[in-house]
């Protein structure tokens, strides 16, 4: 049969096909996360004449990697100096180099650098920061943060990508952050895109887009917080995470008294951390502030069941996440995450 | 090209808004149709645009900004589903609320008369190529060169997804 026949064969089909609309307006306006999403993606107009330095710097570059061979995938991850003069070991870094497993690189205060991250991402290396190439393996990329300011984008499943701090490991989700570390190991991670979880010594913290945690030397990861949450919110965090001797059931109160809806994540996170008298504390000022999904009661909730746990957080996430990044565009109830 | 194109090639998101507005019914129709998921739909039109904003240098003005834009679309719907595993696992993984919102199937209003039903129906190869021929005007080697299949295949796929069609329709 040939394609004639066959359009002869299925011609009201064909006609009813013709009058299909070419056009349906998607059921809601999909241009805020788009341009969410192309923010900060400047645009790089084609200019034919860059292409000639380029192809001499690449010609040089094989001419280079050729005579000393390149290192194996595996072995090296590319890094490219971006202002002054870093150093991979001892060595000034030229335009690019390899960074090398077990190589640090050092920046000084005027210099940074870029750590291409395997293919699945880059790290941003700021001022004044020491890291150190752990492991380049395709299930496992892992850098060592001894000090300094790292900003991490990863777009890869999972569990790929892993920062090792004095204070425990960073986990990626799927995202982007920002990681500082001071000279005696303390630090902050905030998250500008996805998920982070920080571990330590099995203390776990899941940082949120719009949300931050202090980390410390000896404690692990802190309570996240948002962004906005009050003064009296952190202090109270940082005494429950951070004290020595005691003090905690105060600072918890002092929290669940300064929490509002929208630091859910906080208080979801504090429930795994106290004892069962406080526990009650602070699952019904959750409650009160953020309504338990369907099939979260108190009493799974008080002996810490992980069905309920997950489920009343997958609700928790996801209004933050909503609050995030609908923010400016919508006015986003932060007790339901339903658009107000 | 036009001067919003022109505008937007050098990086004014306004005009590259104008263009999303002026298109993303079409676009949105053609990942519709594709996927027959109306979540999927969203989320491509969305990596539609975003790969079209980051690719404009690219455009050189030789065919019409909107079949560029098209034949962009198939490329990430194509694209995306070779590599739907690691699309699934990510999602799971990370469990992106976004993909708790999406309306359902059933809630598409995009699919409300039968022939839309029908080619939502259909099993996805017979549904990409016959989408693509019938409704978008492609050729089979055109389709081939998308698809990454042969054009023997695209046109026993179109006969099947006509059959099947029929078949329905008038059941």
């Amino acid at each position: 049969m040939t394609e004639r026949d066959q359009d002869a064969e299925f011609r009201e089909l064909l006609e009813r096909a013709a009058q299909l609309p070419k056009s349906i307006e998607p059921p809601r306006d999909l241009w805020p996360e788009i341009e969410a999403r192309i923010a900060g993606k400047a645009r790089v107009r084609f200019r034919a004449w860059l292409l000639i330095p380029l192809a001499a710097a690449a010609a040089l570059a094989v001419l280079l990697l050729g005579r000393r061979g390149p290192p194996r995938p595996g072995e090296a991850w590319e890094v490219t100096r971006v202002a002054g003069l870093p150093l991979v070991g001892t060595t000034p870094l030229g335009a690019t180099g390899a960074l090398k497993v077990g190589d640090w690189l050092q920046t000084d205060d005027s210099s940074r650098a870029v750590i291409l991250v395997g293919d699945i991402g880059h790290v941003d290396v700021k001022p004044d920061t020491r890291i150190r190439l752990v492991r380049a393996q395709r299930t496992d990329h892992r850098l060592a943060l001894e000090r300094g300011e790292i900003y991490a984008t990863v777009d890869a499943p999972p569990r790929l990508f892993f920062v090792d701090t004095p204070a425990g490991t960073v986990v990626d989700l799927g995202c982007a952050y920002t990681l500082a570390v001071d000279s005696s190991g303390d630090g902050t991670i905030h998250v500008s895109a996805g998920y982070v979880e920080f571990d330590w010594s099995g203390r776990r913290s899941i940082v949120p887009l719009g949300f931050r945690a202090e980390t410390r030397r000896g404690f692990g990861p802190g309570t996240p917080y948002a962004e906005d949450a009050s003064q009296a919110l952190r202090h109270a965090l940082a005494t429950f995470d951070f004290a020595h001797g005691g003090g905690g059931a105060e600072a918890v109160r002092q929290a669940l008294a300064a929490a509002r809806p929208e630091d859910a994540v906080s208080l979801w996170h504090l429930l795994g951390r106290v004892d069962r008298v406080l526990r009650g504390e602070v699952y019904d000022r959750l409650a009160s502030l953020v309504p338990p999904p369907a099939g979260v009661t108190r009493q799974g909730a008080l002996q810490l069941d992980r069905a309920p746990l997950e489920t009343y957080w997958n609700t928790i996430r996801r209004i933050a996440w909503r609050r995030s990044i609908l923010k400016g565009i919508r006015d986003i109830d932060p007790r339901t995450g339903m658009a107000r | 090209m036009t001067d919003l194109v022109r505008q937007a090639q050098q990086g004014d998101q306004a005009a590259f808004q104008s263009l999303y507005r002026e298109h993303v019914g079409r676009v949105y129709a053609l990942c519709l149709r594709l996927t027959a998921d109306a979540g999927e739909a969203e989320e491509f039109t969305q990596d539609a645009f975003v790969r079209a904003w980051e690719r404009l240098a690219t455009f050189r003005g030789e065919s019409a900004f909107s079949s560029w834009l098209y034949r962009l679309t198939v490329n990430v719907v194509f694209l995306s589903r070779r590599a739907a595993r690691r699309r699934l696992q990510r999602v799971f993984a990370t469990d992106d609320p976004g993909t708790l919102e999406r309306p359902g199937r059933d809630a598409n209003p995009g699919l409300g008369v039968d022939l839309e039903r029908a080619v939502a129906a259909l099993p996805p190869g017979a549904r990409e190529v016959f989408v693509l021929h019938d409704v978008e005007g492609y050729r089979h080697e055109e389709i081939a060169e998308l698809t990454g299949i042969a054009v023997g295949t695209s046109k026993a796929q179109l006969f099947r997804a006509r059959r099947l069609l029929r078949g329905m329709l008038e059941s």
